[in-house]
């Protein structure tokens, strides 16, 4: 695909094209191209485009509703890995030592877009809406969690939780993403019915308000409220420099590339590197987030690995892991994903800026120092400085010569690539070697089956082939079973799976690691054929289980957050339920044409989640390029 | 009355083949590996949004009464199967929840018939004219030309027929848009403009395709019958090439045609999947791949059911109108 349109592309190179930019010109939904910033729309087309009822399941939110309209609560600082006030004037204030009972201060002087000031009215009916509405399918798991919320004064509210809630802030607000809590205006939702309210044309109350929209869903066009003083993003940023926010869907990777090629689209969400290449080349003022290697952003909260199910044998031995672990040659692994272009990560945790200094450096010598049973050191320190060496030799430019900045750019290292010791470990687990075909310890040839995604995830299907490659050069014959997204979820909650090359559990942004270091506790361990909500990989580790019950009793800002967080990673080591891989790599461009001050490796005041909620902050501090 | 006898015995084929096709459209996205509630789920999860274990066990308790997934595999086949015969409802869409699937599917149905219908009639008009004129003069220059231009575009993959299309006409020269932006008030100029403006490439990519085979193959007929005895007879007779060709060779020619024809505008109801995805455009094609990827039943059963029903209906009203076209099926 990427070759074709390399082929096809780099023959109008040939033929002297170059897209021309023209400041004057409009866009092709009749707004001034330079007060119009485009963004490519996460989930390509809409088929509902005039519902946006965010508490209807089936609604999509990331065609700017979500990203520039609305508001949380909290929202998420990706680039100091902390959550910040949205809605709210601070952060939740608790009020008795059980973490059940909090003062939330709202943020005076904001309206909602008809004029209409915001509230504690808005926040209690918001609510009471849910909750007396079983239909929304939210209802029923907010409810769980919210006992109450009473309104104390006009900018002051007193929220209640169901059980001891140390991080209110996550339940209401934005850690990854978006949360599902939206506060509506009461003025407008209490004559409806929220069930079936298609909320649309919508009241909206950030910077931004719904101006038009393709019937088709191909495109939304957001403008700039007059009154974008009363905003959150008013408030805390100061003037969005964009008239115009138009989200907008390109459709196949190749068309997206096209339209940035042709200055007709100024972001991109996730493109393969091969693409980033092809833009790069075509117009100069396409910029990823680095300038030279990587180019790829490497601060995705999610890791990719390669994740059991323990529940089933033999996956069900940390030995059987750990012999996996020591088979894949990393580098290799790492070329043939992303040539090279990803941070290693041994830690249960993606190995992100804020995380890496929280959590990867300061672990690299106990990392150095851990054995198996057997006193064997498993970890390879030089994992970063023998890829640069191979880089370097392949011909790959901009390639750093200092060791540390190439353990900060590819990561402190990864697991040693020893068959040897895989073997050993193997044999140790009770599989037998015959004739080269390993044995399984009930006597069975042992194969593997890699579930990967189909469409989706390249990072993730890339992955999956590579280890595969590797598993197979060590002797044990794999193959990659690729799902569309649908089936491979199903799969993954239901345990009907063995191998699997995914995402899900190893994520955070913040050092407090609560969010989804308590996926893994055993008290969320299901049957297979059940689905989990927690725990898919069905691993069962009391140690793990008492460490994150201790950090579910303490608040996000607690000293013992980062020691408990360290000794949890460490759990996860040596019981290796996952061979965590890498950092994900986003190759998002931007398109510097009409728009700069992007977000970037040199200037990181945000990650470029451009379909997150706090995307809002990102294009309030956009500048006109003309104005340069 | 072996009239009415051939009617009757047509619907009833057409009855069972509806009733069949909408029973193995229930049962078998069932037997696959997709539960669209732990699709929605993950979707959830996937958007990061924070919910502990137990909120996201009311979840699905929640997800599966508000998609009617609860009930066993037979009372939900038969309160289906009422649903659809009795009232035409699909229910609501279980990836788009909760706008319905007859909406969705009225949505996207005009843009894919008025793609595919006029795209599909241009290319048989056109291939059916080039080709019998071709295969009745197959030594001349021209026959020989238009031959070349078909061998050469039947062969070439659409996705890439359609790709090159948009980087020239896109791209390099902007003369039509990258992306479906259809845009004016309803019923008016400026909406029809912009409809046919933005449907061309899509639809030439489409003609230029399937012209290509309709000249292969309307071509090989008649090269056939032009050396059939009753054309010789007719030769023979004195008559000219003119009466021959469109008195002879084209009914011969064209049934088969005709027939394929049918079809073909059957089954429209399955969009052209490629031609949609590829230039973002808007009809059913796109539904029933986002069906497919979310595991949305009501959605994937709603448009394959209108393309069971169509093709049926073709294939009905072909069987029930060929005794006009073709004598022989009259004498028999």
């Amino acid at each position: 695909m990427a070759l074709g349109l390399a082929a096809a592309l780099g023959s109008t190179v040939l033929a002297g094209y170059a897209p021309a930019a023209y400041a004057q010109q409009m866009t092709d939904v009749g707004t001034p191209r330079a007060e119009t910033l485009i963004v490519d729309m996460l989930n390509a087309r809409v088929g509902n485009p005039t519902n946006m009822n965010m508490y209807q399941q089936g609604v999509a939110m990331s065609h700017g509703f979500h990203q520039v309209a609305l508001s949380q609560l909290y929202d998420i600082d990706t680039a100091k890995g902390t959550q910040i006030p949205g809605l709210a004037a601070e952060m939740p204030e608790a009020l008795n030592d059980e973490y059940t009972q909090f003062r939330v201060k709202l943020r005076e002087g904001l309206a909602w877009s008809d004029g209409q000031p915001f509230t504690a009215d808005d926040v209690v009916f918001t609510a009471e809406m849910i909750r007396d509405t079983p239909a929304l399918a939210y209802s029923a798991a907010f409810t769980d969690a919210i006992a109450s919320v009473t309104k104390v004064d006009d900018y002051t509210v007193e929220i209640e939780t169901t059980r001891p809630t140390p991080r209110l802030a996550i339940v209401l607000g934005s850690v990854i993403y978006g949360n599902a809590f939206h506060v509506v205006p009461k003025h407008i939702w209490e004559n409806e019915d929220p069930a079936t309210f298609t909320n649309f044309p919508p009241v909206t109350i950030s910077a931004y308000k719904y101006r038009d929209h393709d019937p088709n869903g191909t495109w939304f066009l957001w403008e700039k409220r007059e009154d974008w003083q009363n905003t959150e993003v008013g408030q805390m940023i100061g003037e969005p420099k964009p008239q115009y926010m138009l989200f907008r869907s390109y459709g196949t990777e190749e068309r997206r590339v096209l339209a940035m090629a042709a200055n007709d689209i100024d972001i991109l969400t996730d493109i393969s590197p091969e693409s980033l290449d092809i833009l790069r080349n075509q117009n100069d003022k396409v910029r990823a987030w680095f300038t030279d290697f990587p180019y790829a952003n490497l601060d995705d909260p999610c890791e990719r690995g390669i994740h059991f199910n323990t529940s089933i044998a033999p996956y069900d031995d940390a030995k059987t892991r750990w012999a996996l672990a020591l088979a894949i040659n990393a580098q290799r692994a790492s070329i043939a994903t992303f040539s090279g272009m990803m941070r290693a990560s041994p830690l249960a945790i993606p190995p992100t800026t804020v995380l890496m200094d929280t959590y990867h450096q300061p672990m690299a010598q106990w990392l150095t120092e851990f054995t198996l049973e057997d006193g064997y050191q498993p970890f390879d320190p030089d994992y970063a400085i023998k890829l640069g060496e191979q880089l370097r030799a392949e011909g790959v430019e901009g390639i750093p010569e200092d060791p540390e900045q190439l353990r900060e750019l590819l990561g402190v290292g990864w697991w040693k690539h020893d068959p040897e010791q895989a073997t050993k470990l193997l044999t140790e687990a009770g599989f037998t070697n015959n004739g080269g075909q390993w044995m399984k310890p009930d006597g069975t040839p042992f194969t593997i089956n890699i579930l990967a995604p189909a469409d989706f995830e390249v990072q993730s299907q890339r992955l999956a082939f590579a280890v595969a490659n590797e598993w197979t050069q060590f002797g044990i014959p794999t193959q990659v079973q690729q799902m569309q997204a649908g089936a491979f979820f199903t799969a993954e909650n239901t345990g009907a799976y063995e191998v699997g090359s995914y995402w899900g559990s190893s994520c955070a942004i913040t050092p407090d690691l609560f969010v989804r270091m308590e996926a893994w506790h055993q008290d969320y361990v299901r049957e297979n054929g059940m689905p989990a909500s927690h725990n898919q990989g069905r691993y069962v580790d009391a140690e793990l289980s008492a460490l994150i019950d201790e950090l579910r009793a303490i608040p996000a800002d607690d000293e013992q957050i980062v020691p408990l967080g360290t000794d949890i990673l460490k759990e996860l080591v040596e019981g290796l339920p996952v061979i965590e891989m890498f950092g994900t790599s986003k190759f998002v461009p931007v398109n510097e044409t009409y728009w700069t001050n992007y977000p970037s490796a040199d200037n990181y005041y945000e990650g470029p989640w451009w379909w997150w909620s706090n995307f809002k902050f990102i294009a309030a501090r956009l500048e006109p390029a003309a104005a340069e | 009355m072996r009239l009415l006898r051939y009617i009757a015995g047509r619907l009833v084929v057409y009855l069972l083949v509806v009733v069949f096709g909408l029973t193995v459209l229930f049962f078998v996205p069932r037997l696959g590996p997709t539960d669209p509630i732990e699709a929605m789920l993950a979707k959830v999860a996937s958007q990061g949004a924070y919910m502990d274990a137990s909120q996201v066990d009311r979840l699905r308790e929640s997800l599966a009464d508000t998609f009617g997934l609860s009930g066993t595999l037979l009372e939900q086949y038969w309160a289906f199967i009422k649903r659809i015969l009795l009232t035409g409802d699909f229910g609501p869409s279980l990836s788009m929840y909760p706008t319905p699937v007859m909406e969705l599917i009225m949505n996207a149905l005009p843009w894919t018939f008025g793609l595919l219908l006029t795209s599909t009639l241009i290319a048989w008009v056109l291939g059916n004219f080039v080709g019998l004129l071709s295969g009745w003069k197959p030594e001349g220059t021209s026959s020989r030309v238009m031959e070349g231009i078909a061998i050469c575009l039947y062969p070439i993959p659409y996705y890439i027929l359609a790709l090159v299309l948009s980087i020239l006409f896109s791209y390099v020269w902007k003369i039509f848009p990258l992306t479906t932006t259809i845009r004016g008030a309803p019923w008016s100029w400026d909406l029809v403009t912009s409809i046919l403006w933005n449907s061309f490439l899509p639809g030439a990519s489409i003609v230029i395709v399937v012209f290509g085979w309709w000249v292969i193959s309307v071509k090989a007929q008649t090269t056939a019958i032009k050396e059939e005895e009753f054309v010789r007879y007719a030769r023979l007779k004195g008559l000219g090439d003119g009466r021959i060709l469109t008195h002879y060779v084209l009914p011969n020619a064209i049934l088969p045609q005709i027939t394929f024809l049918a079809l073909q505008i059957g089954l429209m109801f399955n969009g052209s999947l490629i031609t949609e995805i590829l230039f973002d455009y808007p009809g059913l094609g796109l539904l029933i791949y986002s069906a497919v990827l979310q595991g949305d039943f009501n959605l994937l059963m709603g448009t394959i059911s209108l393309s069971v029903i169509a093709v049926a209906t073709a294939t009905m009203v072909i069987d029930l109108i060929y005794p006009l076209i073709d004598p022989r099926i009259r004498h028999r």
